[in-house]
Order: C-alpha cells, then sequence, then structure tokens
C-alpha cells in the first residue's frame, strides 16, 4: 500500500481503489438526505467522515453498506461496483461496519455475539456445529484484543454499554473486513474507552485494514486520521488532511455558520 | 478495590463448584428425560379408556403442531399466528393424493408434505419480506385465503360437506388400536421433528437465525444471509407441520375447511410454544401437553358454551404478563439461582475492573515511551473505569 496522502479528494491512478461513490443520492420524501454525493476513500488509511447532525452522514454509511437503498448514484469497493447489494453480501465482500448506537444481540452470550460473524464456507459448514474450537479461540483472541474476555459468558445485555461497545467491534472483526466503517465509536463511552478505541484503530489500521469512521468527537478525528471528509446537507464540501480540513473557510462555516 | 491475591482463590473455587452444579442439573436433566419418556411411551397401556386415549392422541399431535411452528416462530422469532395453512394443506394433500389418485396412505403422507414445502416457498418469499405486526397479518392473511379456496372449491375439497379419509390401518383395526398406533406415530414425528431442531440449533446456521431473532439488520451486516436462511427454516416448519397435518387427517379421517383452516389452531400452536418457551427444545411440547389438556378439560366440563376460549385467552395473557419467556427458561433461571453465584455483575465487574486496571497500567507504559504526557490520563481512567464500574453493576 503505497498511498501518498492527497491534497484534496481525488481518484488517482496509482491509489489502490479502496471505497468510493459516485453521484450518490438518497431522498425520504422532500428530504435530501444524501444528495449527489461523490467521495473516494483512501485504501488502506484511517478515513473520518465529519459533519454538522442531519448531514447525513449515517444514511450515507447506510447506502454504502446496503441498509438503505440508494435513489441513484454508484458504490464501488475495490473497483468493483456494489450498488444495491444486499447487506450480507456487501459484508462478505469484505466491509464491516459497527452501529451507531451500537447493537448487539441482547440475549446471546458475549462469545455467541462474536460466532455470529463467523464466515461460512459451503452448506456442510453452516450445517455442522457452531462452537469450532479454532472458531472459538479466534473470538477469545480477539475479546482479550478489545478487552472483555473474562465477560465471555455473560449475556450480551447484561454488560456495559463501554463493553457492549467494544463487543460490537469484536464482532465485526470476527468477519475479517478489509475494510471498517464504525459509526460514531467514541459516542457516549467515557474517554479512558475512547483512547482504547483509539488505540486499537490504530493497531488495526497498521495490520492493514482500512477505516472509515463517522464521528463528533474532533479530537479523536483529528488525531486519528489520515484523510478527513467533511459533509453538509447531503454532500461532501471538503477532504482532505485533518490540518487542511480544519482551515477550510467552507468547513467552518458548515459547522460554525460564520 | 480487590486486589488479585483475594479474588483468585475465590474464583477457583467458584469454578469448581459451578462446575459439580452443572454435573448435578446434567444429571437431573437426563433421569427427567428419562422418566418423561417412559411415561409416554407407557401411555397407551395406562390409559384408562380409549376416551382417554384420544385425548392423548389429541395432545400428541398438538405437540407436533407446535414443535413444527417453532421452527420459525423459536428460531427467527417470526411470529405466525396462520400456521394453520399448513397443517390443513398437509391434511388436504394427504387426502386428495389417498381418495384421487389412491395412493399408499404413508406415501401420499410424506409426499403430501414434501407438495406443501414446495408451496411453502413462494409463500414464504413472499411473507418474510415483512416483519413484525405485518408478518403476523401477512400469516393470517394466507390461512384465510386458504379458507375460502377449500370452501368454495367443493369439487375438489367437498367443501364444507367434508372430506372422509380412509382409515389407512382397515377396517379390521378397531378404535382403541388405532389411537395406540396413531399415538406412536405422532411421538415418532415430535421426536424427529425435535432432533431437527435440535441439530439446527447447534449448527452455524443456527447460530444466523437466532441473530436474527435477536437483530436482523446486524445479523445481515456481519455477513448472515438472512433472507436465505429464514426462507429455508420457513419451509422446513411448513413441511413438519403439514406431516402432523396429515397425520392428523389419517386419524380424524374427516376434513373441513372451517377446522382445517382456523385461526384458532394457528393460535394454540403460538400459545403453547410461548408458554412452554421458544427459546428451548422442549418448550413447545410442555406447553402442547399442559394447553392440550387444558382444552379438553374444558370442553369435556364446560362442553356447551365457548369456555374454552375464555380460558384459553385468559392464558395466553398470563403467559405474556408474568412469563414472557415461557415455563422451561424461567425454570431453567430459577435453577440457575440455585447454584453459585458465579454469574453475577459484581463478581464479573471485580474481574472487569481487574483486567482493566493491568490495561491500564500497559497502556500507560505504552503511552509513556512513546513520550505523550501520561500522568493525566492516568488520573483520568481511574476514574471513569470505577464510573464504568457502577454503571454496569446498576444494569
Amino acid at each position: 500500500m503505497t498511498a501518498t496522502r492527497h491534497e484534496t479528494q481525488t481518484r488517482d491512478v496509482d491509489v489502490e481503489p479502496g471505497l468510493a461513490t459516485v453521484g450518490l443520492s438518497k431522498s425520504f420524501g422532500g428530504v435530501r438526505a444524501v444528495d449527489d454525493a461523490t467521495v473516494t476513500f483512501q485504501h488502506g488509511k484511517i478515513n473520518a467522515l465529519i459533519g454538522p447532525n442531519g448531514s447525513g452522514k449515517t444514511t450515507f454509511f447506510n447506502c454504502v453498506t446496503g441498509m438503505i437503498r440508494p435513489d441513484s448514484g454508484e458504490v464501488t469497493y475495490r473497483g468493483r461496483p456494489i450498488t444495491r447489494k444486499s447487506p450480507n453480501r456487501i459484508a462478505a465482500a469484505g466491509i464491516g461496519r459497527s452501529f451507531q448506537l451500537c447493537r448487539i444481540f441482547p440475549r446471546m452470550t458475549v462469545l455467541e455475539n462474536m460466532l455470529v460473524g463467523v464466515k461460512p464456507e459451503g452448506l456442510a459448514h453452516r450445517l455442522r456445529g457452531s462452537r469450532h474450537a479454532a472458531d472459538i479461540d479466534r473470538a477469545r483472541e480477539l475479546l482479550r484484543r478489545v478487552g472483555i474476555d473474562h465477560l465471555e459468558h455473560a449475556e450480551a445485555r447484561d454488560i456495559s454499554y463501554g463493553q457492549q461497545k467494544l463487543l460490537e467491534l469484536a464482532g465485526v472483526l470476527m468477519v475479517e473486513p478489509e475494510t471498517i466503517m464504525l459509526d460514531e465509536p467514541a459516542g457516549g463511552v467515557n474517554p479512558a474507552l475512547i483512547g482504547r478505541i483509539g488505540t486499537l484503530v490504530r493497531e488495526l489500521n497498521a495490520e492493514g485494514r482500512t477505516f472509515v469512521i463517522v464521528e463528533h468527537n474532533m479530537e479523536m478525528v483529528m488525531s486519528l486520521s489520515d484523510h478527513v471528509v467533511v459533509f453538509d446537507r447531503g454532500r461532501p464540501i471538503a477532504a482532505g488532511t485533518p490540518d487542511e480540513v480544519q482551515g477550510d473557510p467552507r468547513v467552518l462555516e458548515a459547522y460554525l455558520g460564520v | 478495590m480487590p486486589s488479585v491475591s483475594d479474588t483468585r482463590p475465590d474464583r477457583a473455587a467458584l469454578a469448581a463448584r459451578q462446575t459439580r452444579f452443572d454435573r448435578v442439573v446434567r444429571v437431573v436433566k437426563v433421569a427427567a428425560l428419562l422418566v418423561v419418556a417412559v411415561l409416554v411411551l407407557s401411555f397407551p397401556a395406562t390409559a384408562a379408556n380409549p376416551f382417554i386415549l384420544s385425548v392423548g392422541v389429541i395432545i400428541a399431535s398438538y405437540a407436533a403442531f407446535a414443535v413444527g411452528w417453532n421452527f420459525v416462530g423459536g428460531f427467527t422469532g417470526y411470529i405466525s399466528l396462520g400456521h394453520a395453512a399448513y397443517s390443513g394443506m398437509g391434511g388436504y394433500a394427504t387426502a386428495l393424493l389417498i381418495t384421487r389418485l389412491e395412493w399408499n396412505p404413508w406415501v401420499s403422507l410424506v409426499l403430501g408434505a414434501v407438495l406443501v414445502a414446495v408451496v411453502a416457498v413462494p409463500i414464504g418469499i413472499a411473507s418474510l419480506r415483512v416483519r413484525g405486526a405485518s408478518f403476523v397479518i401477512v400469516s393470517i392473511a394466507v390461512v384465510l385465503i386458504l379458507l375460502l379456496v377449500s370452501q368454495s372449491w367443493a369439487g375438489l375439497t367437498n367443501g364444507s360437506n367434508g372430506l372422509r379419509v380412509p382409515r389407512p390401518f382397515g377396517p379390521e383395526v378397531l378404535r382403541p388400536e388405532q389411537h395406540q398406533r396413531f399415538f406412536y406415530l405422532f411421538v415418532a414425528l415430535i421426536a424427529v421433528a425435535l432432533l431437527v431442531w435440535w441439530l439446527i440449533d447447534r449448527s452455524r446456521f443456527g447460530m444466523g437465525l437466532k441473530a436474527i431473532r435477536e437483530d436482523e439488520d446486524k445479523a445481515q451486516s456481519l455477513g448472515v444471509p438472512t433472507f436465505a436462511y429464514k426462507l429455508v427454516v420457513f419451509v422446513v416448519s411448513a413441511f413438519f407441520t403439514a406431516m402432523a397435518g396429515g397425520l392428523y387427517a389419517l386419524w380424524f379421517g374427516n376434513l373441513d375447511p372451517v377446522f382445517q383452516f382456523s385461526i384458532l389452531v394457528g393460535s394454540y400452536m403460538v400459545l403453547m410454544s410461548l408458554l412452554g418457551g421458544i427459546r428451548s427444545l422442549f418448550g413447545p411440547v410442555l406447553g402442547a401437553v399442559i394447553v392440550g389438556y387444558a382444552l379438553e378439560f374444558f370442553k369435556v366440563n364446560f362442553g356447551d358454551t365457548q369456555f374454552h376460549l375464555v380460558a384459553l385467552g385468559l392464558m395466553l395473557a398470563l403467559v405474556v404478563l408474568f412469563m414472557p419467556d415461557g415455563i422451561i427458561p424461567a425454570v431453567a433461571a430459577g435453577v440457575k439461582r440455585l447454584g453459585p453465584q458465579a454469574g453475577s455483575i459484581r463478581e464479573m465487574s471485580a474481574a472487569d475492573l481487574l483486567e482493566d486496571n493491568r490495561r491500564r497500567d500497559r497502556e500507560a507504559q505504552e503511552r509513556a515511551s512513546r513520550t505523550e504526557p501520561a500522568t493525566s490520563q492516568a488520573e483520568d481512567d481511574d476514574t471513569t473505569t470505577e464510573r464504568e464500574h457502577v454503571g454496569g453493576s446498576a444494569r
């Protein structure tokens, strides 16, 4: 991965193609939640997607991951179109995601939560027992990594919100996605945990995973990301390194209304 | 704050006690299962008279219906109130193959159920697109459509005059003997269905289905092909429900659309499964025994009135109010409470705290090595970890 930092949002040929959208639009009634959004994320990097509340970040996320069908436009991943594919196909293509308000399987144990994400290989594999030693070892390894391995037998609804966030992240990792989209990983968690999540993201990125992170915590965004895309009213208005974006007058206008 | 030295031995002792307790529970479970199996298998021999025997067959048929229903309801949480569609179609398919094509009754039974499973594919594709209340309504619509069709298409089904199904064992086998044989046939069907349910339950496929029950979108985002999974289990459910319906048709010997395609029968399946516990293997069977017995009791004692329906409604309300998970999960939770309290939040939080402390140390070291200001952050960690700990206990 030899992608260099880009001055602006471009689609250079020398960059390994990762996740990109062209003219993506989605309306709810009369509201254009995502409006002709053309975005290219840098493969192998930590990308951030920021913008004021209601700027369409989560809808954009949902269109990209197949949870919502976009009205028009294209989504491509590694050069292949993935527009309007079902979420499970997109997951199989290598894109994992978390949800804004942390979604886990509340009445399953922590370990069972992890085992849902085991990639099935063919019919026989699906019909075999779900508690394979290799899978359980991998699940435990990931739980240890996020720091909740001692909770594996607890029901997921009984653990704290911060722990649920970590479980969700570990569960996504179980699918072994190349690209991980996190919707507000720092939302509603304490500063210590934000630090832990940030460290994890950095480590996982160093191992070659691409991140696309929607986040309001500017400190986290600016310290963590290589590339920042700023959304306003459903479309990107600026993109670049954290420093560039911070100084952009359009960004200041969108955020502060000056 | 517990230190390493005073929690460790405690935890080891607790784990040992837990293992011992689990072993006792397992022995009790196996023993209970054996006793129940002996009781069930000896029921026809011990039944006081043919009437009691026939009640036993009815209850067994209810259990077969409920277990069939629970493939969809239990695994995916999709509550179908219209499962009488599949038992009814199973009954008619079996009866029509025997009467029109003069096939062997047992071949007709199995092939009839296969036919119903095939028909369930398009129905499933259409109805599994919607969730929650919408799915319930679609399931009711299906059974009402089938009721109207089977009533109107008298040329095929004989309509409200009823369709007679010839006795599979011939006229020389007398009623009590026939009841006995059908009782065992239903028990065999239930056993096979339970085996399949158990196999799915422990498979990856089953894990995906249970994830759908918990949070369908989330499951899909983790790569579970939710629609295909729902459809497969829906068809399996239709097959077993149709087998039970076909067996019922062979036993009862007369089919009337009003009783075959009845919302009430579908509601029985739901009530029985909910009462016993839809997440557990034997839940629907236990529910069927209780509800089936109660229904027969009320019919015998208050047969001229609709009191059995009132009783049914009351039971459903009580179950939903006080035992939303059903009897078996409620009992299991009670048994768990008898055992050592390893699973309590407090214990976990203490361990959690310990783990957090260790990690905090490690992270602080990492930070220090990266020459970031570590002192203020570490202090911050301490208070927030404590807060998280308290939050965890409050849940």
